[in-house]
Formats: C-alpha cells, sequence, structure tokens
C-alpha cells in the first residue's frame, strides 16, 4: 500500500488550507468504501449516501484532529463513519474517554516502566492478530467488524455452526495469549 | 511496578467490540469507563480500530458511481457555507467532584454523594440511577464496608467496574478501574473491602433474581 501515505498528507491539507482539490481525492477514495461498509450492515442506498454526506463533512470540520502519528489515514476515516453510523442509523449514543477529563488526569500516570510495557503489549497484540490463520482473521472480521452472529456467519459461509465459534475461540484465545506472554 | 493501574479488563470480545462498533451503548459505556483508567486497554482497542481500518479500506472501490458525483456536487456546496476553520474548545469543565471519569459522569444524574439508593440487604444498596438499551441495563451497587452482596442468580452475563474502594468473591479482590464479568448462571459471593465502602457500575444482560430476600422496591 504505497499510496497510504498520501492520504494522510491530503488529510492535512485539508486541516491547514482547507484544500478542495484534496478533499475530492479523499472523496473519491473514501466515500465508495463508506458505501459497501454500509451497505453490508444492512442499510440502505440512501442511508448509505446520507452517511456518506455526513462523514466527508465532518472530514471538512474536523481534519485539524488527525494525527498520523496516532492513526492511519483509513483507521481514523473508519473510527469517523464508525461513530457517524452508530449515532446516525442506529441512533445510540458512543460513549468514549475524554482524555481532556479532569477525573481521567487526576488518575495516577503510568510509570515510565509500564508505559513501556503498554507499548510492548501493542507490539505484541498487533503481531498476534497478524499471526492469525485466514480463517481466524475472517471469523474476527465476519462477527466484529460485519456484526454477524455465529448462525449467520455459518449459513453465509457453508460452515458447520461450531466451526464458527471453534474459530473464533481460538483467535480470542490467540489475542489473550498476547498479553498473558508478557507476564 | 506500581499496582495502581487496573489488572483486570474487560475481556476482548468486549474491546474489539467498542473498536468495531458492534458492540451496544450500555457495554460500550462500561468499557470506555474502564479505558478512562486503563492505558493498557487504550493501547489494545487502538490496534483493534486500525485492523478495522484496514478492512475499511479493503472494500473494493465502485468504478464509475453517478449518484456519488452527484453528491459530491451537492457536498462542494456545502463546504463554503460552514465555518473555514472548526477549533474544538479546550476551555473550564466542571471539577470532577467524586472522581468518576468520563463517559459515565456525564451520564450519571449527579454527583455520587447526593444519589438514590435503594435497599438490596444489610449495607448493600442499587441506585435508583438506572439506564437500559439493546439487551443491557446498568446501575449502581453500593457495598458497606465488609458487606456481603447477598446470593442472586441471574439469567445472563453480569459484568461489575470499580468506581470506588474494592471488593472480593472467589475470583480474586478488585479495585479501582477493575473490571469482571460472571457468567450466566454462574454463582458469586461480592463482599465490599473492611477498609470503606465500594461502589460499583453493574452491567447486566437479564433478570437479576436474588435469593431468600424481598424484591427491591424501585
Amino acid at each position: 500500500m504505497s499510496a497510504a501515505p498520501s492520504f494522510d498528507d491530503l488529510i492535512l491539507a485539508v486541516a491547514r488550507r482547507r484544500d478542495r482539490a484534496a478533499f475530492d481525492a479523499l472523496y473519491r477514495h473514501f466515500a465508495p468504501k463508506i458505501v459497501a461498509y454500509v451497505l453490508k450492515l444492512g442499510s440502505d442506498r440512501s442511508a448509505a449516501e446520507e452517511l456518506v454526506q455526513d462523514v466527508m463533512l465532518t472530514l471538512w470540520l474536523r481534519a485539524e484532529t488527525f494525527d498520523p502519528a496516532q492513526a492511519s489515514a483509513a483507521t481514523w476515516m473508519f473510527t469517523i463513519v464508525r461513530n457517524r453510523r452508530i449515532d446516525r442509523l442506529r441512533r445510540e449514543a458512543r460513549p468514549a474517554p475524554d482524555p481532556h477529563d479532569p477525573a481521567m488526569a487526576a488518575l495516577p500516570p503510568p510509570s515510565p516502566e509500564e508505559e513501556a510495557q503498554v507499548a510492548l503489549d501493542g507490539r505484541f497484540v498487533r503481531d498476534a492478530i497478524k499471526n492469525l490463520s485466514p480463517e481466524q482473521t475472517e471469523a474476527l472480521r465476519l462477527s466484529y467488524f460485519e456484526e454477524k452472529s455465529h448462525s449467520e456467519i455459518a449459513e453465509e459461509r457453508r460452515i458447520p455452526l461450531g466451526t464458527v465459534k471453534t474459530r473464533l475461540r481460538a483467535a480470542l484465545a490467540q489475542l489473550r495469549r498476547s498479553v498473558k506472554e508478557r507476564a | 511496578m506500581s499496582m495502581r493501574l487496573p489488572s483486570h479488563h474487560p475481556q476482548d470480545e468486549l474491546l474489539f467490540g467498542y473498536a468495531s462498533g458492534e458492540l451496544r451503548e450500555i457495554k460500550a459505556l462500561l468499557v470506555a469507563t474502564h479505558l478512562a483508567y486503563c492505558p493498557s486497554c487504550r493501547a489494545r482497542v487502538a490496534v483493534f480500530e486500525a485492523q478495522c481500518g484496514a478492512w475499511f479500506d479493503e472494500a473494493p472501490a465502485a468504478s464509475t458511481d453517478g449518484p456519488l458525483d452527484t453528491l459530491l456536487e451537492r457536498l462542494h456546496g456545502q463546504l463554503g457555507a460552514v465555518p473555514p476553520v472548526f477549533v474544538p474548545p479546550p476551555g473550564p469543565r466542571p471539577a470532577a467532584v467524586d472522581g468518576v471519569p468520563e463517559p459515565l459522569r456525564s451520564w450519571l444524574d449527579g454527583p455520587m454523594q447526593e444519589r438514590a439508593w435503594t435497599d438490596v440487604s444489610p449495607g448493600v444498596w442499587v441506585s435508583e440511577w438506572t439506564r437500559a438499551a439493546g439487551g443491557s441495563s446498568v446501575c449502581l451497587l453500593r457495598m458497606g464496608p465488609g458487606a456481603p452482596v447477598p446470593a442472586h442468580r441471574h439469567t445472563a452475563t453480569e459484568i461489575l467496574l470499580v468506581l470506588q474502594g474494592a471488593f472480593h468473591d472467589e475470583y480474586g479482590r478488585f479495585v479501582l478501574g477493575d473490571v469482571i464479568g460472571y457468567e450466566a448462571g454462574s454463582d458469586h459471593h461480592a463482599t465490599g473491602d473492611e477498609s470503606g465502602e465500594c461502589i460499583c457500575l453493574f452491567l447486566l444482560d437479564g433478570e437479576i433474581v436474588f435469593l431468600d430476600e424481598p424484591a427491591p422496591t424501585a
């Protein structure tokens, strides 16, 4: 994915200069993906287009909050799409911690050792995801990303329900193991 | 290494579901409030979000899409209408009187001290504040020093998040920010620490039945 860094630059161009050409390029890349995501989750075409509009306006207004050190352009876009979809289509709140919250700031800050441990844990779990079998990765994707029930996955993939459960259990066990290894 | 960060975490089912957006509102509230206490789970959620971002970006782009071109033209009209730069004001925020972090604080109807409680048994109360959605409900569970929560049976998962003090049961001792889940049909006997009151966010996926106790009146 050699094109990935350029999407970072495009979002930064919107943040710094309200660059319309950059906005259009982002739109052409991401709008079809937003439609695909929302259709897969069971909404219709018109709901999908409304969400595209909502998300792209959010991008235009909130581009300053993009930090390429924290997340890739695609991940940042995904979190906007996810949150706007929960708000607009599911009509629910999206509870999230607030980094400016004084109550959060009052909590004991992690020690340097703990900070290092947290970074290490992150690396372990990233590796654990990479090392999942293709079937396990797909089970996670269908279950969490496409929000399908175990029986829907079994039906769609023509595999026994027990196999779906086994794959998911094995995938989650491997992610869990990645934490245990540190202890 | 200090022992002050949480050592009991939500399962990855919950963290992944929170990252992907699959998790419904009430469970997301509990997970997000744990995240305020737990840098390690924040890092884990960031990894799961990155995975979802990769899946999101995998979707093939539609070739030529007329409706999306029309929509882009319509958006061009709207871009000029909105203020060119949006800066979220960091502004002063109300001091956290009782230390409950966001997002839970905004969901509560006031400080912990002024809360209305319903008796469950001697030294144990549940809050009259409660929220329910998507098949789950939450309220607060308060245990006086050394007070045991009466035996109860639940028909579905129960999850506790410690907001103040500490409690213990047959599975361990739980302190500020810890999350502990109990499967449907399981049995456990929570007791508040002797040293002070313990308050937890108390999430249930189904009905709860206290055994040998009069049902709490609403």
